[in-house]
């Protein structure tokens, strides 16, 4: 049998063809109602009586039950011991995986790392020892006060958690140390610089602090990116006198410029703007011209 | 397997010395153009952005009539040693303890009249030549007890240089008011014992 391309039909078809060419009409004795739509007839009559299933009196009956757990006025188990919220908002929390000045000296001391340039959490990571994960909420790192006695490198530190004994560890070997903030966005970048620009992706702008973040980030005393670089001088010369050393004069430093870099607090790279694309095979960086693009990547919303 | 490896790791080492800035010049220009709306000259418009800079010179010295909590390192000596306790290796073997030494009576950073009287209470502390000596082992790091001594000293001067407060008005006024009333409590219990006293005896016509 052809079909309208004059090709064989298949058996199949052929096949249902003809049998419903066979079947009889459609009549109301060869049909029946779908499943759902069928009369239920309720065969099962036992709740139907004075009782209802409840059976006699008591709370059975009166649908007063004690509440799940109760035990009489006996303690109940769940009370017995105390509530430990280890991991209370455990996938909310950010976390820094610690450093200490100790690692980074000896990242140093190895020449892992370029202390001719600032060193943050980039710098870190290319040197391949310490590794994070975006999705274990690693935020960046927290550079720990273990090794604050040995550690004599003057370095422009920037970190995303750190410790009053560590800033002074730093700024007593006339360094400097900002911590800053990254939104997980940007740290996908920061980790694997090279797998990023790979992707072809604008180089996304850094968001601002979560609320629960800004006041830190906020604060001179921590050295937070968003503090105000008069109330961090104050706090230098107060660290120095609580800790007792003196702050070394960087006037004629040829590093003063390289202590003093620091990103805009919606950049990621230093000497890369938000917005531009690196383009490794061509050594090339595209960069957006329309003044809608730039306009976004200029602001904080 | 391996000899792929070690290129995959040179491959990758050279990349990142492309992403690494080698030019000095290039370098300076690292932070220059790129200003967002929220960058700190903004936020902070009357701030100096050079917290490096150098502050005049100790400028707490200059009033010697109080003492401000200003202390200069360079005129302490200051010598490390092995602290004492329990601690393994790492007690026998590391430079904790900080001991802090100066000249008192030769000290310009203390004011005069506090002196003698620091002299007084912190006998114990000074030596027969006239060092006030403050040691610290409280913990592990060597720059917390460095803290800690300086910490000490401080608070010795402070105390050193408490004057007696003389009280005020409102104070003179309050202690007399309640003077006064404890008074006329004590004299009105006196009067009824008094009158106790006489009822219990015959009336005198």
């Amino acid at each position: 049998m052809l079909n309208g391309d004059g090709n064989m039909s298949s058996k199949v078809t052929e096949r249902a063809l003809n049998l419903i060419k066979s079947m009889p009409r459609v009549a109301l004795n060869n049909i029946k109602p779908l499943p759902h739509t069928a009369f239920k007839k309720k065969t099962d009559r036992r709740g139907d009586r004075k009782k209802k299933g409840r059976g006699d009196k008591g709370q059975g009956a009166r649908g007063t039950w004690d509440p799940l757990g109760y035990e009489g006025r006996q303690n109940p188990l769940i009370d017995t011991s105390p509530r430990e919220r280890y991991y209370a908002q455990y996938a909310v929390r950010r976390q820094y995986p610690p450093v200490s000045l100790l690692d980074l000296q000896r990242l140093i001391d190895l020449n892992r790392v370029n202390t001719s340039r600032p060193v943050d959490i980039t710098s870190i990571c290319n040197t391949g020892l310490f590794k994070f994960d975006i999705s274990k909420n690693h935020f960046g790192v927290n550079l720990t006060d273990e090794g604050c006695d040995q550690f004599a490198a003057k370095i422009n530190a920037e970190v995303q958690w750190t410790s009053e004994l560590v800033i002074a560890a730093i700024e007593k070997n006339g360094g400097t140390i900002t911590t800053r903030y990254y939104d997980p966005q940007s740290l996908a970048a920061l980790y694997d610089p090279l797998a990023f620009f790979k992707k072809g992706h604008p180089i996304p702008k850094c968001k601002l602090p979560p609320q629960d973040a800004l006041l830190y980030y906020s604060d001179p005393n921590n050295r937070g990116y968003l503090a105000d670089p008069e109330k961090v001088l104050e706090a230098r010369e107060k660290l120095a006198q609580k800790y007792g050393y003196k702050l070394p004069d960087l006037e004629g430093d040829p590093f003063k410029e390289m202590l003093l870099m620091r990103k805009d607090p919606l950049q990621i790279f230093f000497g890369l703007e938000p917005g531009w694309i690196v383009n490794l095979r061509d050594k090339s960086v595209l960069k957006p011209k329309d003044d809608d693009y730039l306009r976004y990547y200029h602001s904080a919303q | 397997m391996f000899r792929t490896y070690s290129v995959l790791r040179n491959l990758h080492r050279q990349s990142r010395n492309l992403l690494n800035v080698q030019n000095e010049r290039l370098a300076t220009s690292l932070t220059s153009s790129y200003k967002s709306h929220v960058s700190i000259d903004k936020v902070y418009p009357n701030s100096n952005p050079d917290f490096l800079r150098k502050q005049s010179e100790s400028p707490k010295v200059s009033s010697l009539e109080k003492f401000e909590g200003y202390i200069p390192i360079d005129q302490l000596e200051i010598a490390t040693s092995k602290s004492s306790g329990p601690g393994g290796q790492h007690v026998n073997k590391v430079n904790s303890k900080v001991e802090m030494r100066f000249h008192l009576e030769s000290a310009d950073w203390i004011p005069a009249w506090i002196k003698p009287r620091l002299l007084e209470q912190e006998h114990g502390r000074v030596t027969k030549e006239g060092y006030l000596v403050v040691r610290s082992d409280m913990t592990r790091k060597q720059m917390l007890n460095q803290a800690d001594c300086l910490n000490k000293l401080r608070n010795m001067i402070y105390k050193a240089s408490e004057l007696p407060k003389e009280p005020t008005a409102e104070e003179v006024e309050l202690k007399e008011k309640r003077m006064a009333k404890a008074k006329d409590g004590i004299l009105k219990s006196k009067r009824s014992r008094s009158l106790i006293k006489q009822n219990r005896s015959s009336p005198e016509f």
